[in-house]
């Protein structure tokens, strides 16, 4: 089990001191789906994105924890009582990859050259590693930096990894089949000319392939015709069901928790949560506008 | 203007290489003209932006690196037997007719300070013949480099429907470069000692219909100045592919360009480079549309890492009688420090309204969100970066149709990755 814990959280802009998040109180546990809805420029990618550790924001005050069970990470890895609770805010984004926090974006970055197989086998064997790397006993720590040079952007990593090119093959077929994607697109490059609907399959895929304990999803069901956003979505339940992990959906639309059925709901209004509630919220605000929300929580319109 | 005069080269040294290699008296002839001119004739033209001269050759100490007959070398030259691929000498003997028709036909000689210091002095070369419809693969030819200064001539002439594929490397040897008569070390320029100076000029000729492509991989050591001019002219239906890679050098000069002379003959040039610490790369790709119905592509991508400075400059130059010309340009670079430098300007001269034309170049650093993007999903952020950077040279890699020089910059553009704290 694993439970990420934001507290009191603020962050403005690096460059500048536009203020963005405002205290911001959530939390999500294994298992568990969460909606965050709010209308445009309310603060929910950048909530997304300072947990993920984007350089672009600076936390101005309180604080991302994330607690782990000491069976999250199975029978390989030991987590000691001592390694329970990280503040991830402390940690580079690869480490908070390692550590089980996945972002699905918004917007993905579109990336020539890297087929989808190659970084998706670097990116599921750095994870394993760096994990290995974060629960290591204290004073074994000799080769950590030689990572990640014996690539070759067609080919992908000559060193095998953790994870092989024949199994990782195995693995990447099965998920693809799971969202009923065309196999062309593990050698195609990284969402380079994917459309819309494409790099969102391409999010949950990815999330499917490295496990997350917790996943904060980012407008996964924008741009989604009425089939993909089913395949989404199942793929979204498929990651709490078997994997069981935690998700955050961000989302402004009703329509995906159709399919994705919430636990919770969260109103982000100016980027503070202003209001949260069972899936009936969701039909609510659906009914009446986050102005409603506005008017009852500051009384205002 | 003049430029600097070599007090110390002299018309007994030019006829002594001249003489070593048993050339006819029109070739003596030939160097000892150019040799003459050198305090005529100008350093070729450098790449300059608004307020900035990148590159500055008249800085080179050519007295001191240039030691014309110290020339030393190691080299393969290697091809199947349907087509003659000659060490220089040999050509002298064997196609005396095909040298005297072609030779300095596309460079001219006395086109600059450098390329008649190069036909002064050059004391090696190769010369490639492909018979009429004769089709040619794996012609390899390779000089490592064991002296102070080393002067290179490639001659290229492919008859009517012939096609060959040349792949050429430059690299440094690793033993101690020779200096004549201990020079070097008696001036106590014991800094300069290791310094090199690599000259070479290549000129093809491609027949009707035939297909040339040229790959060359620089590769010479980080000590060394280069000075390389490649010119192909394509007649009717012609086809010539140069592929440019330059990774090693102090300070390269180098110039790739083809003249469109046939009609309906075509070329591309596809260049790559990777400069780190204080490498300096001034490269320029043109191409003149001077026939109807041509077409050109120039691909380049680039790298400049801590203080490396790149300088490009494109041209396609479509001439009035260039009817139906099409003629397209791309390049990137990508720095990887701060401290790096880069600029790119592609021209497009167009004298013939009749034209499809494209030019493009941008100067960029890693995109931030990329970074991120890989990052967050467990890829440390150096693995994330050098595979942005292979990544990066994957669309010039996909034109190299040369599978050895593909694969040799693959893993030499890897090797100077992981060579990167
Ligand atoms: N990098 C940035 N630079 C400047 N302003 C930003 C930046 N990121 C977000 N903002 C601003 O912060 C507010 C919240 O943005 P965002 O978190 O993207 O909202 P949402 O995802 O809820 O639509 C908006 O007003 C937006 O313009
Ligand atoms: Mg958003």
């Amino acid at each position: 089990m694993a439970r990420l814990e934001l507290r009191d959280l603020h962050a403005e802009v690096s460059e500048g001191d536009e203020k963005i998040l405002e205290g911001v109180d959530l939390e999500v546990e294994s298992g568990e789906i969460h909606a965050l809805m709010g209308p445009n420029g309310s603060g929910k990618s950048t909530t997304a994105k300072v947990i993920a550790g984007h350089p672009a924001y600076e936390v101005t005050g309180g604080e991302v924890l994330l607690h782990l069970e000491d069976d999250e990470f199975g029978d390989e890895i030991e987590i000691d009582e001592d390694q329970r609770t990280w503040n991830i805010l402390d940690l580079e984004p690869n480490e908070r990859a390692a550590l089980g926090i996945f972002l699905g974006f918004q917007y993905p970055a579109e990336i020539e050259g890297v087929t989808m197989t190659n970084f998706l086998r670097t990116a599921l064997n750095a994870k394993i590693e760096e994990r290995e790397e974060l629960f290591e006993e204290e004073g074994s720590e000799d080769d950590a930096e030689d990572d990640g040079f014996e690539t070759s952007p067609m080919e992908g990593p000559a060193d095998d990894g953790e994870v092989g090119v024949a199994e990782f093959q195995e693995i990447l077929q099965e998920k693809m089949e799971q969202l009923d994607m065309d196999e062309a697109f593990a050698r195609r490059y990284l969402n380079a000319g994917f459309s819309g609907g494409e790099k969102k399959q391409n999010e949950v895929l990815q999330a499917a392939i490295l496990e997350p304990s917790i996943a904060v999803l980012d407008e996964i069901d924008s741009g989604l015709d009425i089939d993909r956003l089913q395949d989404v979505s199942n793929g979204i339940n498929a990651l709490r069901d078997e994997q069981g992990t935690g998700i955050l959906q961000i989302t402004h639309y009703q329509r995906i928790l159709d399919y994705v059925e919430p636990d919770r709901v969260h109103v982000m209004l100016d980027g503070q949560i202003a209001k949260s509630g069972g899936p009936e919220l969701a039909e609510e605000l659906e009914d009446k506008g986050y102005d409603w929300v506005r008017e009852e929580v500051y009384g205002t319109a | 203007m003049s430029t600097q005069v070599h007090a110390n080269l002299t018309d007994e040294q030019v006829r002594q290489i001249s003489g070593n290699l048993d050339e006819p008296e029109w070739l003596l002839e030939t160097r000892l003209e150019a040799l003459e001119a050198l305090s005529e004739l100008d350093m070729p033209d450098v790449i300059r932006t608004p307020g900035r001269d990148w590159t500055n050759l008249h800085e080179l100490d050519f007295e001191s690196l240039v030691d014309p007959l110290n020339a030393a070398e190691n080299k393969d030259q290697v091809g199947p037997d349907e087509v003659d691929v000659l060490p220089w000498s040999e050509a002298v003997q064997e196609h005396e007719e095909l040298l005297r028709e072609h030779f300095g036909s596309v460079v001219d000689p006395q086109e600059n300070y450098l390329t008649a210091l190069s036909t002064a002095l050059f004391s090696t070369g190769t010369v490639v013949y492909v018979p009429e419809g004769v089709e040619a693969e794996d012609v390899t030819i390779r000089t490592e480099q064991n002296s102070r200064s080393l002067f290179n001539y490639t001659l290229v002439v492919t008859e009517e429907s012939s096609s060959v594929t040349i792949l050429e490397r430059q690299s440094t040897g690793s033993a101690e470069p020779r200096s004549a008569n201990g020079r070097a070390a008696e001036s106590g320029d014991a800094e300069r000692a290791d310094e090199q100076y690599y000259s070479g000029i290549v000129e093809v000729v491609a027949g009707e219909n035939s297909n040339v492509q040229y790959g060359s991989l620089q590769n010479l050591s980080e000590e060394a100045y280069n000075f390389s001019l490649k010119r192909g002219s394509a007649g009717t239906y012609a086809t010539i592919d140069w592929i440019e890679v330059n990774l090693g050098t102090q300070l390269t000069k180098s110039g790739v360009s083809t003249t469109l002379e046939g009609d309906s003959s075509e070329t591309q040039i596809v260049g790559a480079f990777y400069g780190h610490e204080d490498q300096h790369f001034d490269l320029d790709a043109k191409v003149w549309h001077r026939a109807e119905h041509t077409t050109a592509d120039l691909v380049t991508r680039g790298v400049t890492d801590d203080v490396a400075r790149s300088v490009y400059e494109g041209v396609q130059d479509v001439g009035r009688d260039a009817w139906d010309t099409s003629s397209y340009q791309r390049e990137n670079t990508l720095m990887l420090s701060d401290e790096s430098e880069a600029d790119a300007s592609p021209k497009l001269i167009i004298n013939n309204h009749d034209t499809e034309a494209s030019h493009s170049a941008t100067v960029g650093q890693i995109d931030r969100e990329d970074l991120l993007y890989m990052t967050s999903r467990g890829i440390s952020p150096r693995a994330a970066r050098n595979m942005l950077v292979e990544g990066f040279f994957v669309p010039v890699l996909e034109e190299i149709a040369v599978d050895e020089l593909r694969e040799d910059l693959e893993s030499l553009v890897a090797t100077r990755l992981r060579q990167r704290a």
